[in-house]
């Protein structure tokens, strides 16, 4: 791929355009401009009120940092932009939204319950609700929206969601982190998609935990359920505020992948190349999550006064960690654009980094892994064959649309290739 | 009821919440007993039955504790859309009524959520 040119923020009349426009993304990552950001102002301010704005990090040390550093950067105060200016309602509840020490005693045992071990054990029930996504033949099919139940064939089986539940808790996670996209916003706009969306949900897991409290179930709302803090067990509406962070955080991220690195393939012949490297293929996710980073930033608030590349951030302030820019720094990555199955090393951030590092990302390896391994049994090239759509988000990055056609391997192949 | 003085007080609280509901009284028994629940659980008052739960300062946090409080205060389970969707104590006092009904009408026969 060519990397795109960069605009020159030094010449006069080109400033550094509104980071909140969900117009800035619709042709993907704004690499060209994050490039530029990087070099010339790495730590750039984006007013978004009179008295009201963020700082922006791009470089991914910086990034880096700022989600590390949990003594100067604060996620109480919400990690993403529509909390801007207030305080997160489930601070201190939600595992997302607390920080240490409280977070690391709430995510112990919601990290216990998805760890590799557990996630591995559903194996078999994962790679069976994956052969039920993918279409075998030649006809076209849309990719990117076979992809929007796959985080729900492993979190479904977790959590107990029931079957005929699932379309629409998926659209509800749509609206609740997409709210400018026309397929998701509603007609009394992002404001209102997204207090909607996020009421439904909350009520839906109101409704689920509190059935769990009679019933019980040896389940993962069992587990959150049985979390204790302080001594105590946490209230149940902190169990519905996590079980609402873990579906969010699952459904539309993890479901954007596999498009982002699919659409990339498809640009010469990637894919058959790669389902010819078993070896690479753990790689080859890590390189597929880098390059589509589905979240693109998180926000931190600072606790007090403290120097990012070489700027003050006030006490209060917020501050965008762009992990979609970090995962593209030169500093950080030789040939950032390219979309190498084989890079080694590959810290990429897309999980985030420290103590907030994505509770999910076992679950998320891997189903990615068993994906990749049914995609390439059962085809030996999977073409683009139409016009792919984005979503329209400063926050998701990723494709809700995309036209595939796949060139399947014969049966016997298909099933014996990879046990 | 009220001395004029008390009303004043009362609108000029509930003008400063910025609240878009006129103040409307409990009618019934009900009512009066979740506008209390409410009440402290916002900790703000008066609660007016017209009230969005929202606008009184509630957040989804608060409300999925409410939703648990009315379970234990009625002995019933009301969908927690009821709170969440249509945030008054009007239309919250009918599902807690509805729920009364059927909850007799089921006696112990639930199974699903």
């Amino acid at each position: 791929m060519t990397p795109p040119r960069a605009p020159d923020l030094a010449a006069p009349g080109c400033a550094v355009p509104d980071l909140t426009d969900p117009d800035l993304y619709a042709d993907g990552h704004p690499l060209a401009l994050w490039r530029t950001m990087r070099a010339r102002t790495p730590l750039h301010w984006q007013p978004v009120a009179p008295d009201l704005g963020f700082w922006a990090a791009t470089r991914y040390a910086d990034v880096e940092r700022v989600l590390r550093d949990h003594e100067a950067f604060s996620s109480e105060h919400g990690t993403l932009l529509s909390l801007l200016g207030r305080r997160d309602p489930a601070a201190g509840h939600q595992l997302a939204a607390t920080d240490p020490p409280r977070h690391g005693r709430l995510r112990a045992p919601v990290h216990q319950a998805l760890r590799a071990g557990t996630v591995d054990a559903h194996r078999t029930e994962v790679r069976a609700g994956i052969r039920a996504l993918l279409p075998y033949g030649t006809e076209p099919f849309d990719f990117a929206a076979a992809m929007r139940a796959l985080p729900l064939v492993l979190l479904g089986v977790l959590m107990g969601l029931p079957e005929e539940d699932r379309p629409h808790l998926i659209h509800l996670a749509f609206m609740a982190s997409a709210e400018d996209d026309p397929d998701y916003r509603l007609p009394e706009g992002p404001r209102a998609t997204l207090q909607r969306a996020h009421r439904e949900l909350f009520a839906y897991f109101a409704d689920l935990v509190r059935d769990r409290v009679r019933r019980p179930r040896d389940d993962l709302v069992g587990v959150l359920l049985a979390q204790r803090r302080d001594g105590e067990r946490v209230p149940p509406s902190a169990v519905v505020s996590n079980c609402y962070s873990l579906l969010l955080g699952a459904v539309v991220s993890l479901s954007l992948v596999p498009a982002a690195a699919v659409r990339e393939l498809g640009r010469d012949g990637g894919f058959a190349r790669w389902a010819a490297r078993p070896d690479l293929l753990d790689s080859g996710i890590e390189e597929a999550l880098r390059w589509a980073t589905p979240g693109r930033y998180f926000m931190r608030t600072a606790k007090r006064p403290v120097h990012v590349a070489g700027t003050e951030v006030a006490e209060g302030q917020a501050v965008l960690a762009f992990l979609a820019a970090a995962n593209r720094d030169e500093r950080a990555f030789a040939e950032p654009d390219v979309f190498d199955v084989a890079r080694r090393p590959n810290r990429h951030l897309a999980f985030g980094a420290g103590h907030h590092y994505c509770v999910g990302s076992n679950m998320a390896r891997l189903t990615l892994r068993l994906l990749f391994e049914e995609l390439f049994a059962m085809y030996a090239s999977l073409d683009v064959v139409g016009e792919p759509v984005r979503v329209r988000s400063m926050f998701l990055g990723g494709y809700k649309a995309l036209p595939v056609r796949g060139r399947p391997r014969p049966k016997s192949q298909t099933r014996g290739g990879h046990p | 009821m009220s001395s004029p003085e008390t009303l004043h007080a009362r609108e000029a609280a509930r003008e400063d919440a910025g609240l878009s509901t006129a103040y409307a009284a409990p009618r019934t028994e009900l009512e009066e007993r979740l506008v209390q629940l409410w009440e402290a659980a916002l900790q703000f008052g008066p609660v007016g039955i017209a009230d969005d739960f929202f606008e009184l300062g509630g957040d989804s946090m608060l409300a999925a504790q409410v939703q648990l409080d009315v379970d234990l205060e009625f002995g019933v389970e009301i969908s927690a859309a009821a709170l969440f969707l249509s945030p008054t104590v009007a239309t919250l006092a009918e599902a807690v009524e509805d729920a009364v009904k059927t909850g007799r009408t089921e006696a112990g026969g639930r199974t699903g959520p």
